[in-house]
């Protein structure tokens, strides 16, 4: 039987009129990665900071490997790591005096601490700027430093929150690859962003929320199941006219035609080689075009339906 | 925990360069500066050519004993620091004009008028030493009173009072006359800007508190998001950031009073110990102080520092630093402001060490300063000890 590692029922959390988290409910299962998606403000931080003790929540009850977690429950939080959204380092401490103090917060023993800071570093890829200070150092390597502090004391259930913001993209592979490789080590991880290609990339069970609920969950091929749209086909063209588009419409399977900035964006519901056939109507009304392609649905088209709303908004 | 902690709470204080300006760096400009104001005032009263005065020698100055007595006895002697010449309003006058005197004195009652030509060094002297006997004579007043009230309390009936305020006038007088007297029983008056400097640098220990403090609380810093989410007992990590903050704290007054023994020629003589110990508990004072606005100040860590030295300054204003007659002027207008101003109770307390043969009001201040840290750690507690908040 899988071990449920969080169960959070019934969070709520108010901000005087504002119900930042309205009656959350759902489980993390041992050594998965699961991902809290949601755009701005939508409750993921605060559902985070409620489930550690940080913040007081109006209703509802949280249990981590087991037990109640309160302030106190101190031999839960020595099993748990955190990487915050904002970089939480000391700017007068160099890189491995960060690791090293933050590990020792878990760690007594000064050798197996000395192992565990190293073999954060190691994985965080900062070996070459241990001696440096945090204002030395680029974006990227500031939050893969954040994580290093946040993970050194190889604690058994980690949460991510917004790892990657403002980070470049090579940083950002990095840090998911570390991430995975957590979890393959035999790590718990808890993971919101608001960037849907990395939850894609890397969580086994994705829930989506907004406004303080969860408006979907699931892995993500069965999330994108729930968007109408199967298929997108996306053609850059100069010139379309209206009748154009309204006879697109009028095609097999086709459940939304949209142009704009040269762009003409078709979505259909199912359907098979339809960017051939696509291609063959073009050619047929002697329309030139620049390119074209085909994409699957996002979880941002989940998103979009369910709220009318884009994730990034 | 707590070594864990104090190591590394001592290396953030020692790598933070604003902390270190201000505990460390900022009391020893002042001392220097101090120095340099004061060293030609007292050169020129220490040393030899008395500035020349007039005193306009009417009914109101011959009734006034303070002054009269005073100004006698600053005139008097191969030290003295002034010529005095008691004439006439005209006389006083005329020999401004020309130039003949820095200034001259008349009293009108209880008002006493400095007239002088220009801003000079001799001017400064004369009218800084008249302000000094304003200031002394509530000195007197009070010593005199609390002399009297002991003579009472110990049965003594037949209370000569003319000699109680002539001892005591004499004995504050006579510390005014020596401006730099190197002997363990007095101390100048000039001292006391000296104490001001010491209660100034007490109080700034607790900009080191404050940002450990802010370290450890999550609705502050993220740091201390991270630190309140460790398994780490708050008890163990407030102590050891404490620790190190008195630490770096008491290095920083014995580099003050280094300079200030050898660099300045402070001598502090017999009453050493006891002033190392009022540091102490001004150092204590001054770290629940800042453990305090950490706690109940919700606002960035720069305006924390802001609104910390603001208080600390206004403390030493209030206790004398910038003028010495505020202190005087607090203790007579608001003295509740100056019970309860550590400030005050440190300036008060090293104050007391040389004007009073008791060991009373030294005791009064330095329990005080226990009181004042105690209400400040008690108030913080619950603050300190908070593990959950209402948003972060």
């Amino acid at each position: 039987m899988i071990k449920k590692i969080i169960e959070v029922n019934g969070l709520v959390k108010e901000y005087k009129q504002l119900r930042a988290v309205d009656g959350l409910s759902f489980d993390v299962y041992e050594k998965e990665i699961i991902g809290l998606l949601g755009p701005n403000g939508s409750g993921k931080s605060t559902t985070i900071n409620s489930i550690l003790s940080l913040l007081k929540y109006s209703e509802g009850s949280i249990k981590i490997f087991g037990k109640e977690m309160k302030p106190d429950a101190y031999d839960i939080k020595r099993e748990i790591g955190v990487i915050f959204q904002e970089v939480a380092v000391f700017e007068e401490l160099t890189v491995y005096d960060n690791i090293d103090y933050f590990c020792g917060l878990y760690i007594k023993d000064k050798k197996q601490r000395k192992h565990y800071v190293e073999d954060a570093i190691n994985l965080v890829g900062i070996g070459d700027y241990k001696k440096f200070y945090p204002k030395q150092l680029s974006g990227g390597l500031l939050r893969r430093l954040n994580i290093a502090c946040g993970i050194a004391h190889k604690p058994k259930l980690i949460f991510f929150d917004e790892p990657t913001v403002a980070v470049d993209p090579q940083s950002r592979n990095n840090i998911l690859e570390g991430i995975k490789k957590l979890r393959d080590d035999g790590a718990t991880i808890l993971y919101t962003t608001h960037y849907m290609e990395e939850v894609e990339q890397i969580c086994d069970r994705i829930i989506i929320i907004d406004k303080g609920k969860i408006i979907a969950s699931g892995t993500s091929d069965s999330l994108k199941k729930l968007a109408k749209v199967g298929e997108k086909i996306t053609v850059e063209i100069y010139k379309l006219n209206d009748s154009i588009i309204e006879e697109i419409k009028g095609l097999k399977h086709v459940i939304n035609v949209t142009y704009d900035s040269n762009l003409m964006v078709v979505s259909y519901d199912g359907g098979k080689n339809n960017i051939a056939d696509m291609i063959d109507f073009l050619r047929n009304n002697e329309i030139s075009y620049n390119k074209i392609y085909s994409e699957r649905p996002t979880l941002n088209d989940v998103f979009l339906e369910i709220t009318g709303k884009e994730l990034r908004d | 925990m707590f070594i864990h902690n104090f190591k590394y709470s001592l290396l953030l204080l020692l790598k933070n360069k604003q902390l270190i300006f201000w505990t460390l760096a900022f009391p020893l400009i002042m001392c220097v500066l101090f120095n340099m104001a004061f060293s030609d005032v007292t050169e020129k009263t220490g040393k030899s050519d008395p500035v020349n005065i007039a005193v306009i020698n009417d009914d109101d100055f011959k009734s006034n004993s303070i002054y009269k007595d005073t100004l006698k006895t600053l005139g008097e002697g191969d030290d003295r620091v002034f010529n005095i010449k008691y004439v006439s309003s005209d006389k006083a006058k005329k020999l401004l004009e020309d130039d003949e005197i820095a200034g001259y004195l008349s009293v009108n009652g209880d008002d006493v008028k400095v007239t002088v030509n220009s801003t000079g060094i001799d001017e400064t002297i004369f009218c800084y030493v008249i302000d000094e006997i304003k200031s002394d004579s509530s000195v007197i007043k009070d010593i005199g009173e609390s002399k009297i009230e002991h003579e009472i309390k110990n049965g003594n009936m037949n209370i000569d009072y003319e000699k109680i305020y002539n001892d005591v006038s004499r004995k504050v007088l006579k510390s005014d006359v020596s401006i730099k007297n190197n002997s363990s029983d007095n101390m100048s008056d000039f001292v006391i800007e000296y104490y001001s400097l010491i209660a100034m640098a007490c109080m700034y220990s607790g900009i080191l508190s404050m940002t450990l403090i802010n370290y450890k609380l999550a609705n502050i810093t993220s740091v201390g998001k991270r630190t309140s989410i460790s398994p780490a007992k708050k008890g163990g990590m407030l102590l050891g950031s404490l620790s190190a903050a008195f630490l770096v704290q008491l290095f920083g007054l014995l580099l003050l009073y280094l300079m200030m023994i050898f660099y300045v020629g402070v001598d502090f003589g017999n009453n050493l110990p006891m002033i190392i110990l009022i540091s102490i508990l001004g150092s204590i004072s001054g770290l629940t102080l800042g453990i305090a606005v950490a706690v109940f100040f919700k606002m960035g860590e720069n305006a924390k520092t802001t609104a910390l030295i603001g208080i600390v300054m206004a403390g030493c204003f209030l206790s004398g630093m910038m003028g010495i007659t505020m202190k005087n002027v607090i203790d007579k207008s608001i003295p509740i402001l100056n019970r309860i101003n550590p400030v005050a109770m440190i300036t008060d307390g090293l104050y007391a060490l040389y004007y009073y043969d008791s060991m009373d009001r030294f005791i009064i201040n330095a329990v005080s300063l226990i009181i004042f840290s105690a209400v400040m750690l008690i108030i913080s507690w619950r603050g300190l000890r908070r593990q959950r908040y209402d948003s972060i």
